[in-house]
């Protein structure tokens, strides 16, 4: 007996087949890991399934526990049975946790919603998942990895049966991934069947039973987990065999590019978020800044770019020089470009990607306060088909795009600005395995051309396969720096968990 | 959560930095109302000096409620619309036309009083429902809606009365804008809802007791209580010689009415939470359109009680003029009040707040003969100020990180 039963399910997009005549069974209590590339139709597949596409938009069937399901809504799947998660971590800044648990859920009694036990649930909630925050605490005023935890929390104390989860783990530390993966299990064991999309695949082969593979909108590969390899699985993706590890590049060390002395980050309460860093990236060098949540390597980088809201103290040199930067005008005005954590906060997604990608360098493109626009579509035109964008033209809007094409649009705006050091925070955040490397590439290819990167991530995966050096960072203090041969996984981890 | 204990942990060690005690002061959410009370109290000590005691003698204080009146009935639809990021501009000439609408059954139809206001209350809720069929099904934004609206409602006002006044209203009508409830009645009523308000805070609370979200009852109570004692009191005291203005206590139940739904009913989460974050709150399954639809139609509601209010205060309906400017009074009431253009943020007593010091300040200026040029220039500059600290305070919030209280 099926919990889901996916029919021949076709969602057709103006111009784009997302997803091809699918069709899926799930059976209670299983927990299905969904892969597959950028565009590949994973999304919308689990968007469709969450109502979030309302009945009618695309065909096929979809019966849940034996009755067809025909959502308008995200609330009526809900109803049903069916929590989403998404991917991207949507709050509204001025609820407090408890009111963004308990959303369109409140507790009420004589009509008036019983703010109390809605907050003795928050606390038993939050304790019985193991987050300790406060639920009184407006949601605006935790980090990322917070609200996650508070919307992954919110998905799980719904009583849904079938509970589809996008990316959860993107943002969470391995600890937060964990407790995640100890409730998933525990819902499973309820019989409460789970639908989750991931591009780790070492959590995939960790915590699914079965794993269905998506290529071009149909499902090219369906596994049981302990039957297969991730070899297998990546090939399945992709289609074909992926070159593994990136060859040990020899950086070109011309000189050092950016140069940090002493750099302290203050947070808006005062508190110092990183303590007296000193950094130095050289010309054609990939430097990694690794560190867990809340030891400040975003705090820092947004510090390096002027764009930290908090007081900052200490000096940075660009090519030796003394440069001042204040804001991220001093920081474009020096050749520095920052690629964001949250590809939100640098696209605009409602604009075409020659819109967005002139931004950092309007100045140049322009005379006499005109956009030359022959020159800039020009420019554009050729970063666009030097970094493969898979997209109609340069004319098609951002918010259409998958993550990895997103942010390359985002590599596009720098390059046309001529920026000579990049930022990088968490930059393949939502972005698939193929797109991963493709991404990776370019930047090796850019560090080659004699760009400075540095790279923040909390993957030290990604680190020990692209920097030529990292930095670890501990509590705002450098807890140590790894030079090219010696870095590996472990040593990350453990200076960054101050082992 | 692991991060927090790690920073805790640096916390005590790491040196911190001195911030400016008016920083702090505007970084902290429940302070922001206190600084909007002291303001006030501010604006009013310089009135009372200003004009040798004359502002602040009980006399005058029931006028400055009486003119503050009709922008507070309106201010507390706007801030219900402005949380959810909507504006409307159609207050006004809603408004107008409403009032034509009363004028013309109870003068020249000769209507029941107590009839001409339940129709008003109905053509107030059409034209809600009107909006927000446009707003939510038409998808037109509502400030074009309702700039669309402040036209038409106005022209439709001037066309059926062709631009005269229709007046005067018959004096049932007019005592509930210009009557007293006794003083006796008055004090009773007061003593009443406090104690009604009295009763359901220690109710809710003696509950967060028992399931363990309120450490210290009676600490909380005293805490909660205090002020609406003080208000109460003050309350008292000014009715104590001739009584509450009817259209006040229409003001307070419409206020409280709205506070009790905005921040104690899943209605009034849901219109945070969509002003807060749209697409937070459409996965979290709130159907978005419906909620602002019955925004607009509570909206209506609105124009019905202000337009019956308004036309009873001035004893006519004058088409042309009744309610000019009334949207831009409101709006501005509701930010000064703290309600954020962005969304998500508001609140209706900050809003009377808000409506009481703009009157403040018409009352004050007025009473030392400063001429109306004047007083428009001073207002738009508190306007601004009032907006300029609200964005300073949210930008301290913005940057402040979950830490431990």
């Amino acid at each position: 007996m099926h919990l889901l039963e996916v029919r021949s399910l076709t969602k057709v997009f103006p111009g784009v087949v997302a997803v091809d005549n699918v069709d899926l069974d799930i059976a209670p209590g299983e927990i299905v890991a969904l892969l597959g590339q950028n565009g590949a139709g994973k999304s919308t597949l689990i968007q469709v399934l969450s109502g979030l596409y309302p009945f009618g938009t695309y065909s096929g069937d979809i019966i849940f526990a034996g009755a067809p399901l025909r959502c308008r809504s995200v609330a009526d799947a809900e109803a049903a049975g069916v929590a989403f998660l998404a991917q991207e971590v949507n709050v509204a800044p001025d609820l407090t946790v408890a009111e963004g648990l308990f959303l369109n859920n409140e507790p009420s009694r004589f009509g008036l919603v019983d703010a109390q036990f809605r907050m003795a649930r928050a606390k038993l909630a939050l304790k019985n998942f193991g987050v300790d925050i406060d639920p009184a605490l407006p949601l605006g005023d935790l980090d990322l990895a917070t609200q996650q935890l508070v919307l992954i929390v919110r998905a799980l104390s719904k009583n849904a049966r079938l509970l589809i989860l996008d990316e959860p783990t993107a943002a969470l530390t391995d600890r937060e991934t964990v407790r995640l993966f100890e409730r998933m299990r525990a819902l499973s064991a309820r019989g409460v069947a789970i639908i989750f999309v991931s591009h780790r695949l070492a959590e995939v082969f960790e915590i699914s039973n079965r794993i269905v593979i998506m290529r071009d909108g149909r499902i090219s590969g369906a596994f049981r987990t302990s039957e297969t390899s991730r070899d297998a699985v990546v090939d399945q993706m992709i289609g074909a065999t992926p070159t593994h590890r990136h060859a040990n590049r020899k950086p070109r060390t011309g000189g050092t590019a950016l140069e940090a002395h002493d750099l302290s980050v203050f947070d808006a309460s005062g508190r110092e978020v990183a303590n007296r860093l000193a950094l130095a990236i050289g010309r054609g060098e990939i430097l990694g800044l690794f560190g867990l949540l809340g030891s400040g390597v975003n705090e820092a980088t947004m510090a390096l770019f002027g764009a930290w809201r908090g007081a900052v103290s200490g000096s940075i040199s660009i090519d030796g020089v003394p440069a001042k930067i204040a804001s991220p005008v001093d920081a474009v005005g020096h050749g520095v470009g920052l690629i964001a954590q949250d590809r939100r906060d640098g696209l605009s997604g409602e604009h075409s990607i020659y819109d967005n990608a002139i931004l950092a360098n309007l100045d140049e493109l322009s005379r006499y306060g005109f956009v030359d626009a022959v020159k800039a579509r020009r420019k554009v035109m050729d970063l666009f088909d030097r970094l493969k964008i898979k997209a109609g033209d340069v004319d098609m809007t951002v918010g259409t795009l998958s993550g990895g094409n997103q942010q390359k649009v985002q590599v596009v705006r720098w390059l046309a600005a001529g920026a000579k050091i990049l930022l990088l925070i968490d930059p393949t955040r939502g972005v698939d395995v193929g797109a991963r490397a493709e991404i990776k590439r370019i930047w090796t290819e850019l560090a080659d051309a004699g760009c400075a990167i540095l790279l923040v991530s909390s993957d030290a995966e990604e680190i020990v396969e692209i920097c030529d050096r990292a930095v670890v960072l501990c509590n705002g203090r450098i807890a140590g720096t790894i030079d090219g041969a010696d870095l590996s996984e472990t040593r990350l981890l453990k200076l960054a968990a101050g082992v | 959560m692991s991060q927090t204990s790690e920073i805790a942990a640096v916390d005590t060690a790491a040196p911190v930095m001195v911030q400016s005690p008016v920083a702090r002061l505007l970084a902290n959410r429940s302070m922001r109302d206190s600084t909007l009370l002291l303001v006030l109290a501010a604006i009013w000590i310089f009135f009372y000096f200003a004009t040798n005691g004359t502002f602040l003698t009980q006399r005058n204080l029931i006028l400055l409620a009486l003119q503050t009146a009709i922008v507070g009935l309106a201010a507390i639809s706007a801030v219900m619309l402005i949380v959810t990021r909507n504006f409307d501009l159609s207050v006004g000439s809603a408004v107008a036309l409403v009032g034509v609408v009363v004028a013309v059954l109870t003068v020249k139809m000769q209507v029941n009083a107590f009839v001409a206001v339940l129709v008003c209350l109905v053509v107030g809720v059409l034209m809600g429902v009107w909006q927000g069929w446009w707003v939510t099904r038409m998808k037109v934004s509502s400030f074009i809606v309702t700039l669309a609206g402040m036209l038409y409602f106005r022209g439709i006002s001037m066309i059926v009365t062709n631009g005269a006044t229709v007046a005067p209203l018959p004096a049932s009508l007019k005592q509930v804008a210009t009557g007293f409830l006794p003083p006796i009645w008055s004090i009773l009523l007061i003593s009443l809802a406090f104690c009604l308000f009295a009763a359901f805070r220690a109710f809710e609370l003696k509950r967060g007791a028992e399931l363990g979200t309120v450490g210290n009852f009676k600490a909380a109570l005293t805490r909660a209580l205090l002020p609406s004692l003080a208000a109460a009191v003050a309350a008292i005291w000014l009715a104590s010689s001739k009584g509450v203005p009817y259209l006040i206590v229409l003001v307070a139940i419409c206020a409280i009415a709205a506070d009790i739904l905005m921040r104690r009913t899943r209605f009034g989460v849901q219109l945070y939470a969509i002003g807060g974050n749209p697409e937070a709150a459409r996965l979290s399954g709130i159907d978005v359109d419906r909620v602002i639809f019955i925004n607009f139609v509570i909206a209506g509601l609105a124009y019905g009680i202000t337009g019956v209010a308004l036309t009873a205060r001035v004893s006519g309906a004058i088409a042309g003029s009744a309610g000019l400017f009334l949207e831009l009074d409101a709006i501005a009431a509701a930010i000064i009040g703290g309600t954020s253009l962005s969304g998500g943020r508001g609140r209706v007593f900050g809003a009377l707040l808000g409506a009481l010091l703009m009157g403040s300040l018409n009352n004050g200026m007025s009473l030392m003969n400063v001429p109306t040029f004047y007083q428009d220039t001073a207002r738009g500059a508190v306007l601004l100020l009032a907006v300029a600290i609200d964005q300073f305070s949210r930008r301290r919030i913005a940057t402040s990180r979950a830490r431990i209280r």
